[in-house]
């Protein structure tokens, strides 16, 4: 077995221009929504998100037949 | 659609180390972005790739994207003598990495994570800070988006 190493390589954690233009595009009222639940509600949340995607994609499949 | 409960259920249940990076540690954390499998950094001592083996078992691990009828057999042999897997399961897709992009392992994970509840379970979670690290070293063009979601976490935290 590979010997591993204990530390994360340094990485720059510097704002840059191409996340800061992203960021503009951050619905920020969707995470302040979720910051106010807690973990087990965040999952929840997305988990119920996850379904609807899955029956829109059954959906999408069944009507292609 | 993945079983993350089924999935960790089998991991904590069976004993396993692991921290939890990816997506789903990005919704733990308040991102609004849907994930749709589970991605772990496991230790590599011999007893935890024994029981991560052990704990996999049951939900017949096999190499994602792989052709089917391959003798591949996810045990702690293959675990050790390899390192990074992207497995499908009777639960869903769930990748168990040794190391992470950046250097993530399992050690240096450790202590920068927390532990939060899901599904009854404790889970361990990397934190916040480190996540966003994990997501800038890989570099990929794909994750700009999220990095800024996550930067926007920690801004309004």
């Amino acid at each position: 077995m590979l010997p591993l190493g204990t530390e994360l390589l340094p990485v720059s954690l510097e704002r840059t221009p191409v996340i800061e233009a992203y960021k503009k595009d951050v619905d920020r009222t969707l995470l302040r929504e979720n910051l106010k639940l807690s973990t087990e509600q965040r999952v929840e949340k997305m988990l119920a998100a996850l379904r609807l995607v899955e029956e829109l994609h059954r959906a999408r499949r069944q009507a292609a037949r | 659609m993945t079983d993350f409960q089924r999935l960790l259920e089998a991991l904590t249940r069976g004993g396993v180390e692991f921290v939890i990076i990816g997506g789903f540690a990005a919704t733990a954390h308040g991102s609004a972005h849907v994930t749709v499998d589970l991605d772990v950094v496991y230790g590599r001592s011999a007893d935890n790739v024994a029981r991560l083996a052990e704990a996999l078992r049951p939900l017949s691990p096999y190499l994602r994207g792989a052709p089917p009828g391959l003798p591949f057999l996810f045990d702690a042999d293959t675990i050790g003598r390899g390192l990074n897997f992207t497995l499908t399961t009777t639960a869903g897709d769930l990748d168990v990495l040794g190391e992470a992009t950046g250097g993530g392992t399992f050690e240096a994970l450790l202590p920068r994570s927390i532990v939060r509840q899901v599904f009854g379970l404790d889970c361990r979670f990397v934190d916040l800070e480190t996540l966003i690290q994990l997501k800038r070293a890989a570099g990929r063009p794909k994750d700009m988006e999220r990095i800024a979601e996550l930067e926007a976490l920690k801004d309004e935290g």
